[in-house]
């Protein structure tokens, strides 16, 4: 019998792309649940009892203070230990868009002083705006087990929708190191792939930074929405291309596929 | 029996009409005369005055806009017959079958006077507002559709266009990305008759399993009022009064528009499916215009219920707020959940579980009669259906005889450079800087949205397509309909243009249409010409759609859109929903490939009334093209047809600017140009190529299919071209008429967007 894998979706007030995630996982051969985190502080669930993390998108207590900073600080507070010991035992661990924000706050990645001191910032878009648009992204997988179902070098294509993305380093030895090690595993990239402005790259990011994996290569944050392509039908362009599958899964299909082969 | 502290008693008996009208304007009912002597006549029966909790009921009860007291009789006439049994269910939203279980909730809405006071504000809550309306009917909003209508010119004592138009945009932008719901569809039109009387249309579209949908009235007694969500405060006091009147100054009491919080809306969403889904819910509502009053006593008089309410049990963001102000007050992310006895604990968990304020605070009595409480005071006590239901109104009206001037513009010198004006006209080009602002890919389910084609070059699209459910192939597709311009030379004609456009778009995405909710914009009602231009107005959406059998669902009418001596024009914004079997068929308009044919389905017209090219050419008046739902009817569902059966690449509707511009947006989206010959067309150039006929569509159908298409399409399409190369060439036999490379054309439509 295939070993089932738990995934748990973490919520809180304003978090709004479980639904999305939880649909992703459900196409992805796992048992996603969506559990608000007070579940966690409350101890009414324990986060070891699962074997993937994922962090959705939306506006987590607002996004009124900084993106992610109020939930971060909130699991700060009540499960650091867990979620460190989550992290440390090698256990994917996946943020997109606000949950990529949390997971900075957070100083999960990019960890490059492995002391999970906050070395980063997704600041306000360059534009000064909302942006909502499909972006190409330029696949550079690392140790990345997320990205086990892509090539080196691939493109792909992924919706991206929010405000505050922009990658910023804390200084120039985190983003020499990010670089050195490869840390930044999706760049944007323009159509033809090369390495582009605006809108190319939406959001102002330093070096196109769209998404980041630690060292370890078990938690990876991104400003894309790979959790919203589950099916191939909700692609901007699918009316003039007609491909054979549905790119957001190989993300999740990948972390399934790690945890019942390693697990 | 009421309490000086908290309550007072109003002395209306035996008082003449301008002391009742003072009474009226010193607590802001907004009460003529004549209703004011019909509630001194009601209580003088009952032996005593009036306390200020029962004034403010019935003024929020009896408001244009909660009671349709001036469109009821006319709605009732023109509307609500039409194809009756399509309709599922309405309430606070109606109700369309998509399949054997699901259903489609949808409902569109003006948020026009808040909007106007307070953009922010105002369009925020607007997006709040329709969305509560939607889960009201226990379905989960999957998407929220927004038409707005902004002004170009600045009135003295008003904000400027700008500031309205930025404040707007952002607040539908914070609100709908905030609580995760993708805004998808809609529009934006400027015009000067739009200053200062900003609109501000919003729907919202909701899928509900058939037997999870819910009523709104409880018709038992001892049912458990419950109210959920947001505290109540001082904010959005008396909302429904201040839209039912026009606009003096500018200076419009700010805390009559309601404050919105997102934050709470998103659980509050949760939390109610949830307790809905496990079956613990009996009725369901929504607290918007009127507040509690308006909620509490219309669920009752739906089921013929009475019912005792403890306004001290309210959960409260202000202490001190008298009791009046509890029961009328609009704050936002507030829903009413009536449940059995035995359910409300477990109800009041859910709640508790999403951190939700949640009170039981009375219930259900039989009698009919309504009393309610304030510490063990009694505050109120009538009978629902008085406090409900006003009288109705059958305005004067009177119909304005407008002679037709057709004209005969001079004959263009450059068509290519007409073509270029047009698509970089403020109406026709890209609106990517607000529309990009909207989420519209959140939830995953969207499979059209607002914009398709190649990345980074999408062009329009006509209709937005959403998976209904995340195990089927079935998708809802939605639109929206109007033209201002067009019924304000002629509002009959314009009621069934506007039918037509939504129509029109839903088949170009390959939808049959389900149904239609219609937000009804006017001016002053007490005028006879605008209640004549209303009749008119829904004259002609009931030709067009009861002879197309699709019904008005649900709706709303948005009166007094009048500052000082300028108003709108009296149009309607059709919200449409419709059905697509199969959503891997569903096509856009953007071009596929080259060496593919084009064909127009329908003719083009020498009606240019109201046309983007007149406009212009500063041409008013003129005759507006006519819409026949007939045609309408064997072109659209033989169009369907085609596209189930696979046979064409992309279609697109002709609408603002005719076939050139129509065919210009087929190309933005792939880079594939195209050659026309026009000459099968007839009239002069900029007629054929310009005026904007209704019922019809440009169509590139897959190549080697065109034998099977005419098949179908019958007479009603016409070849003109061909797919292929970097420009669109339209030639005339031998002559040349315009050029234009795609290169140009999409950095006219992207003008003013970097």
């Amino acid at each position: 019998m295939k070993r089932d894998v738990r995934v748990a979706i973490l919520t809180m007030e304003g978090t709004n792309n479980e639904e999305e995630a939880y649909q992703s996982f459900r196409h992805s051969d796992s048992s996603p649940e969506i559990v608000h985190l007070k579940k966690f502080e409350n101890r009414t669930r324990r986060l070891d009892s699962y074997d993937v993390l994922f962090f959705p998108g939306g506006f987590s207590a607002g996004d009124y203070v900084r993106a992610g900073a109020v939930m971060a600080a909130r699991i700060r507070a009540k499960i650091k230990r867990d979620l460190e010991n989550f992290v440390e035992d090698g256990r994917p661990v996946m943020g997109s868009c606000n949950g990529f924000q949390v997971l900075v706050e957070l100083g999960l990645i990019p960890d490059t002083g492995k002391s999970y001191a906050v070395e980063a910032a997704l600041a306000p878009n360059a534009s000064n705006r909302f942006e909502a648009r499909t972006v190409y992204l330029n696949v550079r997988r690392g140790n990345c087990l997320f990205l086990d179902g892509f090539s080196d070098g691939e493109i792909i294509k992924l919706p991206i929708a929010h405000s505050e993305g922009r990658f910023v380093p804390r200084d120039s030895d985190v983003l020499r190191r990010i670089v050195k090690e490869g840390l930044n595993v999706l760049t944007y990239v323009s159509g033809s792939g090369k390495e582009e402005g605006y809108p190319w790259n939406p959001n102002g990011s330093e070096h196109n930074i769209a998404g980041i994996c630690n060292r370890r290569g078990n938690v990876l944050g991104v400003m894309p929405h790979p959790e919203r392509i589950f099916s191939r039908f909700t692609e901007t362009d699918w009316t003039r291309e007609r491909r054979g599958y549905d790119i957001g899964n190989r993300f999740f299909e990948s972390a399934v596929r790690f945890i019942r082969e390693k697990y | 029996m009421a309490d000086k502290d908290h309550s007072v008693v109003v002395e209306i008996s035996g008082k003449g009409p301008e002391e009742l009208l003072r009474i009226s304007r010193e607590m802001q009912l907004g009460l003529s005369v004549e209703e004011m002597r019909r509630a001194a006549s009601f209580f003088e029966m009952e032996h005593r005055d009036p306390t200020d909790v029962e004034m403010q009921a019935i003024a929020q009860a009896w408001s244009e806009h909660c009671s349709y007291k001036s469109s009821k009789l006319h709605l009732k006439k023109y509307i609500f017959g039409i194809a009756r049994s399509k309709a599922l269910a309405e309430g606070d939203a109606g109700l369309v079958s998509l399949d054997d279980d699901l259903a489609v909730a949808f409902k569109i809405e003006s948020h026009n006077h808040p909007s106007a006071i307070e953009p922010y504000g105002g369009a925020a809550t607007g997006v709040g507002g329709i969305l509560r309306d939607i889960l009201s009917m226990g379905a989960q909003p999957v998407a929220v559709t927004d038409s707005l209508y902004f002004g170009t010119k600045k009135i003295k004592g008003f904000p400027s266009p700008k500031f309205i138009e930025n404040g707007v945009i952002s607040g539908i932008r914070d609100y709908g990305n905030r609580v995760g719901i993708p805004t998808v569809s809609g529009g934006i039109c400027y015009s000067e008759f739009f200053s200062p009387n900003v609109l501000v249309n919003v729907g919202c579209v909701g899928i509900v399993k058939k037997n999870e949908i819910r009523s709104s009235a409880v018709s038992e007694p001892g049912i458990k009022l419950i109210i959920a969500g947001g505290k109540t405060g001082r904010d959005g006091i008396h909302g429904v009064n201040m839209a039912s009147a026009v606009m003096e100054s500018g200076n419009e009491n700010i805390t009559t528009v309601q404050l919105g919080s997102p934050i709470v809306k998103e659980p509050l969403i949760h939390a109610v499916l949830e307790a809905n889904r496990k079956g613990l819910v009996y009725a369901l509502k929504d607290l918007g215009g009127g507040g509690l009053s308006s909620v509490v006593g219309e669920m009752l008089n739906a089921g013929g219920m009475g019912g005792k309410v403890y306004l001290d049990r309210v959960p409260l963001k202000e202490v001190n707020m008298l009791p009046w102000e509890i029961w009328v007050s609009e704050s936002q992310e507030r829903m009413l959940l009536a449940v059995r006895n035995s359910e409300v604990n477990k109800v009041l968990e859910i709640m508790e579980e999403w951190d939700i304020p949640a009170a039981v605070i009375g219930e259900s009595e039989p009698g009919g009669r309504l009393r309610i409480y304030f510490g063990n005071r009694k505050v109120l006590d009538l009978p629902t259906e008085f406090m409900t239901t006003p009288e109705l109104y059958d305005r004067r009206s009177s119909i304005k005889e407008k002679k037709v001037v057709q004209w005969l513009p001079k004959y263009p010198a450059d068509f290519g450079k007409v073509l270029l004006s047009l698509l970089s006209d403020p109406n026709v080009r890209t609106k990517e800087f607000a529309v990009r602002q909207y989420d519209h890919t959140v939830r995953g389910s969207t499979v059209i949205g607002p914009f398709s084609g190649i990345v980074g070059r999408e062009g329009p699209t006509d209709s937005s397509v959403l998976k209904a459910d995340w195990d089927k192939e079935v998708g809802v597709a939605i639109t929206s309909g109007s033209n201002p311009f067009y019924s304000a030379i002629d509002p009959y004609l314009g009621g069934r243009a506007a039918v037509d456009e939504t129509v029109r778009n839903l088949i170009s995405v390959g939808a049959e249409p389900l149904g239609f909710s219609d937000c009804l914009n006017a001016g002053n009602p007490e005028k006879p010409e605008i209640m004549g231009e209303f009749i008119e107005m829904l004259r002609g959406l009931h030709d067009s759609a009861s002879i197309l059998d699709i019904p008005f669902v649900s709706g709303n009418v948005s009166f007094y859109n009048e500052a000082g001596k300028r108003r709108i024009p009296t149009f309607p914004t059709i919200l449409g929903v419709g059905r697509v079997k199969d959503i891997r068929n569903s096509v856009t308009p953007d071009f596929k490939e080259p060496g593919s044919s084009i064909y127009l389905i329908g003719v083009p017209t020498t009606d240019l009334g109201g046309s983007l090219y007149f406009r212009r050419l500063k041409l008013p008046g003129g005759r507006i093209p006519y819409s026949d739902p007939r045609i309408l009817k064997r072109r659209g569902w033989n169009l369907l047809k085609s596209i189930d059966s696979g046979l064409v690449n992309s279609v697109h509707d002709i609408s603002d600017g005719g076939i050139a511009v129509a065919l210009s947006e087929m190309t933005l989206g792939s880079n594939v140009g195209a050659s026309l010959d026009i000459s099968s067309l007839g009239l002069r150039t900029d007629f054929a190529l310009f005026s904007e006929p209704q019922s019809c569509w440009l169509v590139d159908v897959k190549p080697g299919l065109d034998g099977k298409f005419s098949d179908v399409m019958g007479e009603d399409s016409i070849f003109l071209g061909k797919t292929g190369g970097s420009e669109i060439i339209i030639t005339r036999g031998e002559e040349n008429v315009l050029k234009a490379s795609n290169a140009s054309i999409i950095r006219r439509w992207k003008r003013g967007y970097t």
